[in-house]
């Protein structure tokens, strides 16, 4: 779930020439993207997957008129039908319906990935800011923090921390974004190291500015586009991360749905009904797959040093 | 009351134990004891593939605290009594005793065929032995069933170098005395029991010579026992996977016509059903949905019968934050109010008997007749509300003085059964105006709150596996009731007390030791219960037992499954 | 060279200890008692055994004086004796070592082995239908969960097809060393878990593989008239494994938190496994060995590929 920095060790902030009369690092860049089939199509499923889930209560109310903790003992293990539309990807063992419980999981799994991603944002650049900048002891101290997390087995350290806590949702999301961000702190560090050396920041101390003013008026909307890469990788991580702790029984907890406790759900009767062990594993990789596509794409729009690229 | 299983996932702890149970009433399992046909000779060969969802700890029975070691651990050691399969009545085994006219000494005989596998015999020095080595070691839970035993304690403060209680017979070896201080009903099962069974003297004797301490802790004879007196011996153990036990050929009742017994880990209860079918294994218990498919194959039989364990909704009867559990009215209305038979019978598909007192019908000490049984009755549970002073406001559930029925119940995460009774029970509720908010939380978790007296919980839903002894006052008693100001823990979740009932749980531990005796006060402390209901006594499961068609000899009861393993055998 | 070593081993020391603290507070932080996990249900215990029990573990101390006396022990790797064993805890751990790294070298190789050619191989017919093949595998092995993966696999090939045994090192009756028996348990689990780096490399030796293809002197090398074969295998090769050798610490990482999953899924019983179920149960001395371990053998890694590095890339200088 770390965002090996070998993956974007390569990128960097340098406008490149084009073959079109270079209007800028962000144009040039929307220009590839929406020249990108694959990774627009990746970023409309994404957006339908995050609307059909947030719609859940919608779906529930008037689509499939079932709701998602309702029960019939009688229906139990219904096969995929089209008769009963609550039963479109059929039943689970006390007859609920799976596509319902499947959009209401796409909620918290999405939530879980966007809210704890968006932590690990927070903590990772900010860290790497102060430490690139400022140097010295405090990048000392920060580097070995880093370090030290970084020997231990990230799903152990996650895994024990859950088991022993029993953390909610909330609390896990917390947990989830606290652990996970060095990579994001490593690669940011490294702009900066990059970056303060240049004119612009040079110019802007001799002035007078202030460290932190220097830091994000300059040396953030700089490393921003890339964030954004870690970020839509970032997101994808932690959803295999939580799928994986709920399959195992310490993630979000039944009743609420998520896609990973659907799946240790079901695998406990998959010779009763092995769809239903098929469609939340689909969706997980789905959105994960999306979202790392998204990524894969942005990267190759920002930095068209075709990287895998025709 | 034996520990309660700590499986991971998908917990089998009601059913899953081979917890030792006797049917009291009805028959058993569709083919009988799987007794051959009157031709059929036994032949010797084959393997025991037994099924568990978690490893061996350890192979010292007074280190002994989970179920899988304990299972295993007692194919090693036998012990000095066994119990009835189907009633649980205790016979002799490795010895026979006599009590003498006060109660208070034992005199007991080893059976003179009995020896160790090396060929050394089993002598009354070893039982001293094996209590030695518990009141030594530090890391054993088993002390307290030894402290009426006269010396122990000084033994234990190493004011004296033996247990002056315990004599062994100077002329014969095989026999010997134990004499307590106090009379102590339980204490035939306490300390002549598993943890109590006779240990090797020339194997462990070095670890109560003095100045050893609690070098027994450290033993590797303790995870790979070196004689057996029990039916097999240790063979090898592959940590997380798998025990080997081989035959032992000197073992007193006779060589184990099976040539080996294999303790597997798998992963949870479906793997476990899968390779019952495929045979991988052909030893192990199955959860009631996968019954009918068991049933189904034709080559393995299920034998069912009931477990000596129940599952329960507990109440905290104390709570200040929903008063309503405090009268044992609406507590009545509660088990009135839930259907317990339909619960039976769509959870469990059929494979359980509905509880209202607190031992299982299995057990000696169940109550008689005469008990309510609390038969469903939707009309009879509101009367009872109203009765109690609530009336129904316009959102359906009734309330007095502006405040509503309405309490929370915790089930443990991970285990279908309690889940599906958490729902049901919720729905039910309901229905009689009684607002329930459901919440499942880990099993640890809930463990801590339970135990610490934490006031969060209102209603809980969790099990008790009994032992041999019936013996409830560690559940039932007085003293047994947390007290979070006071930081002590116990059992006695609810804080249920009544003077007469601790009268009758301290009678029957401490006063008459007959079984008849015994059983009156039992009589007296169920119908307590059954009255006041500081539980929705929920139900006892039956244990569902799947081997091979081909099994001869094994005629399992609620108290042993096993107590002639050494005549099993598998017909080719 | 030396004095880079000998810094690098110094710093892993206050790693480790870090480490070490690290676990301690969570383990002693986190809500509810071993002790009281362990005997729950044991109701012919009486208070005295229970806290008699306690003290047994060194439970009963304040935490300051826990911390003090676990520090101490944890510099000689002792960490106490197991709750629910009773045996020293990491020597449990180390027992069920063996198994983890079966796994995890196993799947290493096949990384490798399948991952560096695939590569290779696309970068090569750079267009035609492999590469799309293997980019666009590179891509979804990225994004499946492994333990869906690996229960898929399960269905498939232990349940239905009933080719490979579903969990455990061995069958029953099979004598330990029966290698074929041991592979046959060993190549589901080792599959999935090298997914991802199998993705992962072929996508990584195909990008490096081009990059090297379009440097000068591989084009100086072909006018020199060397075969393309030779070519690509001497120096493209060489030039494209040296972030390979980089990832390699990072992916012991993976490799022993992703076997972790794997171990449950497949009921391996490795580090991993046993470590997460003594977290279920609040068995405070073989969490804390398990982690210990596990910290150890990464910072030995991560040690070990930065001298790698530093001896293939001279180029590299330290700071």
């Amino acid at each position: 779930m770390a965002t090996t920095t070998a993956d974007i060790a390569a990128v960097s902030p340098v406008s490149v020439p084009s073959r079109r009369a270079s209007a800028g690092l962000w144009s040039d860049a929307w220009y590839r993207l929406k020249k990108d089939r694959l990774t627009m199509a990746s970023i409309a499923v994404l957006v339908l997957l995050i609307l059909l889930s947030a719609a859940a209560p919608l779906f529930e109310e008037h689509v499939f008129k079932f709701k998602f903790a309702q029960q019939d003992l009688l229906g139990a293990y219904a096969k995929p039908q089209l008769e009963k539309p609550e039963y479109l990807l059929g039943s689970d063992e006390i007859g609920r319906s799976q596509v319902v419980r499947l959009l209401y999981g796409g909620q918290i799994s999405l939530l879980v990935g966007f809210l704890a991603a968006f932590i690990q944002l927070t903590i990772g650049v900010s860290l790497g800011l102060i430490a690139g900048y400022k140097r010295g002891l405090v990048d000392d101290a920060i580097t070995f923090f880093i370090t030290v997390l970084n020997s231990i087995p990230t799903l152990f350290l996650l895994l024990i921390i859950t088991a022993l806590f029993s953390p909610g949702p909330l609390t896990l999301i917390v947990i989830l974004g606290l652990i996970g961000w060095t990579g994001i702190t490593l690669f940011v560090r490294g702009q900066t190291f990059a970056l303060r050396e240049r004119e612009f920041v040079t110019a802007a101390r001799t002035v007078g500015a202030s460290g932190s003013r220097i830091m994000l008026k300059h040396i953030l909307p700089n490393v921003l586009p890339f964030i954004f890469i870690l970020a839509a990788i970032d997101v994808g991580g932690i959803i295999l991360v939580e799928s994986a702790l709920s399959y195992l029984g310490i993630g979000i907890l039944p009743p609420t749905p998520s896609w990973g406790n659907m799946l240790s759900n079901a695998a406990g009767y998959f010779n009763l009904a092995w769809w239903l062990v098929v469609s939340p594993g689909v969706m997980i990789f789905l959105t994960v797959l999306c979202l790392y596509l998204i990524g894969d794409g942005l990267r190759d729009a920002l930095d068209p040093r075709l990287r895998g690229a025709s | 009351m034996k520990q309660q299983s700590r499986t991971l996932r998908l917990l089998v702890a009601l059913l899953g134990t081979l917890a030792l149970v006797a049917t009291a009433c009805g028959p058993t399992g569709p083919t009988g004891g799987g007794t051959a046909a009157p031709d059929e000779k036994p032949v010797a060969g084959g393997r025991l593939i037994e099924g568990s969802f978690s490893d061996i700890k350890t192979m010292n029975p007074m280190l002994v605290a989970d179920v899988p070691s304990s299972t295993v651990t007692g194919k090693i050691y036998d012990t000095l009594f066994s119990a009835d399969p189907k009633n649980g009545e205790l016979k002799p085994n490795l010895g026979k005793w006599t009590i003498s006219s006060d109660s208070l000494t034992y005199n007991w005989e080893i059976d003179p065929k009995a020896n160790w596998s090396d060929g050394k015999p089993v002598t009354g020095e070893d039982y001293l032995t094996a209590l030695k080595l518990v009141a030594l070691s530090k890391l054993t839970v088993r002390k307290s069933n030894f402290q009426d035993i006269e010396g122990w304690k000084d033994f234990v403060d190493a004011k004296a170098t033996t247990i002056s209680g315990v004599k062994v017979d100077s002329t014969d070896p095989k026999k010997f005395s134990v004499k307590f201080a106090k009379v102590f009903c339980p204490a035939l099962v306490n300390a002549f029991g598993s943890s109590a069974g006779p240990m090797p003297t020339h194997v462990f004797g070095k670890y109560t010579a003095a100045g050893q301490a609690d070098a027994i802790d450290k033993a590797p004879e303790n995870t790979a026992p070196t004689v057996a007196s029990g039916p097999y011996v240790f063979k090898e153990w592959r940590k997380g996977d798998q025990v080997i036990l081989t035959k032992n050929a000197s073992y007193f009742k006779g060589a184990p016509l099976i040539d080996e017994y294999v303790y597997k880990i798998v992963a949870d209860a479906t793997v476990l059903a899968a390779q019952l079918k495929t045979g991988e294994l052909n030893y192990g218990t199955v959860e009631p949905k996968d019954l009918a498919d068991m049933e189904a194959q034709q080559n393995l039989k299920v034998f069912k019968y009931q477990a000596l364990s129940y599952t329960y909704i507990g109440w905290n009867v104390k709570s200040t934050t929903a008063p309503a559990l405090q009268d044992k009215r609406v507590r009545q209305a509660l088990a009135y109010g839930l259907d317990m038979d339909a619960v039976v019978k769509s959870i469990l598909f059929g494979q359980g008997t509905k509880m209202v007192a607190h031992h299982p019908p299995a057990s000696w000490a169940a109550p008689g007749a005469g008990l309510n049984q609390y038969p469903y009755d939707k009309a009879k549970a509101e009367d009872l509300l109203k009765t109690a002073g609530y009336t129904k406001g316009a959102d359906g559930v009734y309330a007095k003085e502006g405040k509503p029925i309405e309490f929370s119940i915790v089930a443990n995460s991970g285990n279908k059964t309690r889940e599906t009774l958490l729902q049901v029970a919720t729905e039910q509720y309901k229905a009689i105006g009684v607002k329930v908010n459901p919440k499942l939380e880990a099993f640890e978790t809930m463990v801590d709150k339970l135990t610490t007296g934490n006031q969060e919980i209102q209603g809980w839903i969790i099990g008790w596996s009994l032992g041999l002894e019936p013996d409830p006052y560690g559940i039932w008693h007085s003293t047994q009731i947390p007290n979070p100001a006071a930081k002590t823990t116990g059992f006695n979740f609810g804080a249920f007390t009544n003077a007469d009932f601790d009268k009758a749980i301290e009678t029957g531990r401490s006063g008459n030791c007959s079984q008849a005796e015994r059983k009156k006060n039992y009589e007296t402390f169920n119908k307590i219960l059954n009255e006041e209901q500081p539980y929705m006594f929920g139900f006892s499961p039956n244990t569902l037992l799947v081997t091979p068609q081909n099994l001869r000899a094994i005629d399992p009861g609620t108290f042993s499954a096993t107590w002639n393993l050494e005549k099993w055998w598998f017909k080719q | 060279m030396r004095t880079y070593v000998i810094r690098r081993l110094l710093y892993a020391i206050p790693t480790l200890v870090a480490i070490a603290t690290i676990t301690f507070l969570i383990t002693r932080l986190a809500p509810g008692d071993p002790i009281r996990l362990f005997t729950f249900g044991a109701t012919d215990l009486t208070r005295e055994d229970i806290e008699a029990l306690r003290a047994a573990h060194g439970l009963d101390k304040s935490l300051p004086e826990q911390f003090a006396l676990y520090i101490v022990n944890a510099a000689q790797l002792k960490f106490g004796n197991s709750i629910l064993y009773h045996k020293d805890a990491m020597s449990l751990v180390l027992e069920r070592l063996p198994n983890t790294l079966t796994l995890a070298v196993t799947a290493l190789v096949l990384q490798l082995v399948i991952g560096v050619p695939l590569g290779v191989l696309a970068a090569v017919n750079r267009g035609k239908w492999i590469d799309n093949a293997v980019r666009f595998f590179g891509v979804i092995g990225h994004a499946v969960p492994a333990f869906w993966f690996g229960l898929m696999l399960i269905i498939i090939f232990s349940v239905t097809l009933r080719w490979l045994p579903s969990q455990g090192v061995l069958t029953v009756g099979k004598d330990v060393w029966d290698i074929g028996d041991r592979l046959k348990h060993l190549i589901m689990p080792a599959f999935v878990l090298a997914l991802a780096g199998i993705a992962n490399y072929s996508r990584y030796l195909r990008t490096e593989t081009l990059d090297v293809i379009r440097q000068d002197y591989i084009r100086t090398a072909e006018a020199k008239g060397l075969a393309s074969k030779t070519v690509f295998m001497v120096h493209a090769l060489r030039n494209a494994l040296i972030p390979v050798v980089t990832a390699l610490g990072g992916v012991l990482a993976f490799l022993i938190s992703g076997a972790l999953v794997i171990e449950q899924v497949f009921t391996w019983p490795g580090v991993g496994q046993f470590t997460y179920a003594a977290a279920r149960q609040k068995d405070y001395p073989v969490i804390t060995a398990g982690v210990m371990l596990g910290g150890m053998l990464l910072v030995l890694s991560y040690l070990i590929r930065d001298i790698a590095y530093a001896v293939v890339d001279p180029r590299i200088k330290v700071k």
